[in-house]
């Protein structure tokens, strides 16, 4: 079998994982958006491409370090926290960003909602970069396989097409945009966003943590 | 359209004594039967037990009936229920295990007993993985997941979210802190913060199902403070004590007596957030009827969950995410807050559709909570005489 196919067989099997550990920040987001299904499948596909571009970083890396995975695992904890902790950032910006509540925090939160229109696009590829950065079971999986093409090409590829495989879970994903509810359903999307934020930052910090000091 | 002078009113109105224990019988036999068992109870400590939480039952549903007002009798039950559980819960932890807290090797062997609160994380996981992801046992324990699933589900189809405020074990100390004080220091707040609530459902329910952990068990229910927690061994197990604690202060006492309101069922419940959804297949609802309301807002202002505001009050009747206390029925001065069971005439026959949703969630919280409250007495009792709990 070659490699772009056991690539995507991999992605295809396990996408469900890779769907449930972007959820907590893809489904806020788009909730916290309030668009239709076809303004939220655009932003699916930005955010995708970011996954495909953090897949492909570690494509490179996997062959860059000799393709071991025990080379890769060793840093897992500290590649995590480095991860999760802009992560968590955002996803807190995002979720202060917009909202129209008479409260302390409105001037500075409108400062960053400036911020973050002027940078929406980048912002969501951004999203799908840190959260292509990670550790899952499936992940590291795609790791091992890549591991085994034995070349820069081959890992790509692989990474690629488990890419691929895994996306497709991705499809039901913009019809969160039926939901009715207006602004209250886009005030909840973007709580749960600063909700979901302060837990990656407590993940972040443990992780860094433990890839500091007990490496 | 009103059809009545003053329809809904005669709901809070006082009933005859005679017709008060008229009303009272079928509720006093069917407890009687639940309460005890169907056994005859033979050793005087749990015959005393009985008799103490069957009369303190009914005596407050015949003050419920009798005097026409509900939350104020519900609230003594529900209080007296969250001490109780605690109570009888801490203490049977203790008995089984030795200590208030949970080890890892209880965890591992799924001795952990299921509360109702990590429904909202299993579910997603469970459909997609067919795993449960918690630590306890699907039949064989102490408040076993599948007795408490089943349990939920039923009191949805009854109460809807009525459960928060007749069923729920923990529900009590956040309404109990709410109502220390007269006067709330802190008011007009934004209805906006009880969307929280859906934040922290939306949140806790995506993240359990990425890494399969219940992390609102894990990392933020307040309650462990008043029931089981991991040891603190380590910097984490510190720091997820130290998040207990600040929230069971900071959320169900504290902001509950400075707002008068039930901060932690409001703003962090992630259950209370998921129940309201069932309001809309309960057949129980509470309305206003427009031609009576005056607009006093005295409803609004004593609503303990953001269930009443002022559009709301033009639409007829409280949000989908009312726990059906009874408060604002009982606070009308004109009776325009009544119950209502869907799909029956607007405005009329209130004392009807009150009797029936009481006789529903009174039976429902002597038979779930009853029990609990029983070996809490029986327990005291052990303690007043023998020194041991």
């Amino acid at each position: 079998m070659t490699f772009h196919v056991q690539g995507f067989l991999l992605g295809l099997s396990s996408g469900g994982a890779c769907l449930s550990m972007c959820a907590p920040v893809l489904f806020p987001y788009l909730l916290g958006e309030g668009n239709g299904v076809g303004r939220n499948a655009a932003i699916a596909g930005q955010f995708l491409f970011g996954r495909l571009a953090g897949y492909l970083c570690f494509a490179v890396i996997a062959w860059a370090i000799n393709a071991t995975l025990a080379g890769l695992s060793a840093y897992r904890d500290l590649i995590m926290g480095c991860t999760y902790l802009p992560l968590a950032v955002l996803m807190i910006l995002y979720g202060l960003g917009r909202i129209k509540t008479q409260c302390a925090a409105e001037r500075t939160a409108s400062r960053f909602a400036g911020l973050k229109r002027d940078r929406r696009l980048l912002f969501v590829v951004v999203l799908g970069l840190l959260t292509g950065l990670n550790f899952c079971p499936p992940f590291l999986m795609a790791i091992a396989g890549a591991a085994d093409t034995g070349s820069l090409a081959g890992s790509l590829l692989f990474f690629a097409a488990f890419f691929a495989g895994t996306s497709i879970y991705f499809i039901p994903a913009p019809f969160i945009g039926l939901l009715r509810g207006g602004a209250v359903m886009s005030t909840v999307g973007k709580m749960a966003a600063g909700v979901t934020g302060l837990y990656y930052a407590y993940a972040g910090i443990i992780h860094l943590v433990e890839g500091v000091y007990f490496q | 359209m009103s059809t009545d002078a003053n329809p809904a009113a005669p709901a809070a109105a006082p009933s005859s004594p005679l017709r008060t224990v008229l009303l009272a019988l079928p509720m006093l036999l069917l407890t009687f039967f639940f309460l005890s068992g169907g056994k005859v109870l033979h050793e005087p400590k749990v015959l005393a037990a009985f008799i103490i939480t069957y009369a303190f039952v009914n005596v407050l549903f015949i003050l419920m009936i009798h005097t026409g007002k509900t939350d104020r009798y519900r609230a003594i039950f529900f209080i007296t229920y969250a001490v109780m559980f605690s109570v009888s819960f801490i203490s049977h932890m203790i008995e089984a295990r030795g200590a208030m807290t949970v080890s890892d090797d209880e965890a591992l062997a799924g001795r952990v007993p299921f509360c109702h609160i990590v429904t909202t994380m299993v579910l997603i996981p469970a459909a997609l993985s067919k795993t449960i992801i918690f630590w306890g046992s699907m039949t064989k324990t102490y408040a076993s997941i599948a007795s408490m699933l089943i349990i939920w589900i039923g009191a949805s189809l009854a109460l809807g979210r009525g459960w928060c405020s007749w069923a729920c074990f923990f529900g009590g100390w956040d309404d109990g802190f709410s109502r220390l004080r007269r006067k709330a220091v802190i008011r007009n707040i934004p209805v906006k913060w009880s969307y929280l609530s859906f934040a922290v459902l939306i949140a806790v329910a995506l993240i359990s199902a990425a890494v399969m952990e219940p992390v609102y068990c894990s990392w933020v229910c307040p309650f462990k403070a008043v029931s089981e927690y991991s040891p603190v061994t380590d910097v984490k197990t510190a720091v997820q004590a130290g998040i207990f604690i600040t929230l069971f202060g900071g959320l169900a006492i504290i902001l509950p007596v400075l707002t008068r309101r039930r901060m932690q069922c409001s703003l962090l419940c992630p259950f209370g957030a998921m129940q309201s959804f069932t309001n809309y297949i309960s057949p129980y609802e509470v309305r206003i009827d427009p031609a009576q309301c005056r607009k006093c807002k005295l409803c609004i202002r004593d609503c303990p969950t953001f269930s009443l505001d002022e559009k709301s009050l033009e639409g007829g009747g409280a949000r989908f995410t009312c726990v059906k206390c009874g408060k604002c029925v009982d606070s009308c001065p004109r009776g325009a807050a009544y119950f209502h069971i869907k799909g029956t005439p607007l405005h009329r026959n209130a004392k009807i559709y009150r009797m029936l949703f009481l006789y529903s969630a009174v039976l429902f919280m002597a038979v779930f909570g009853g029990g609990t409250v029983q070996n809490a007495v029986l327990r005291l009792i052990n303690l007043a005489t023998t020194g041991r709990i």
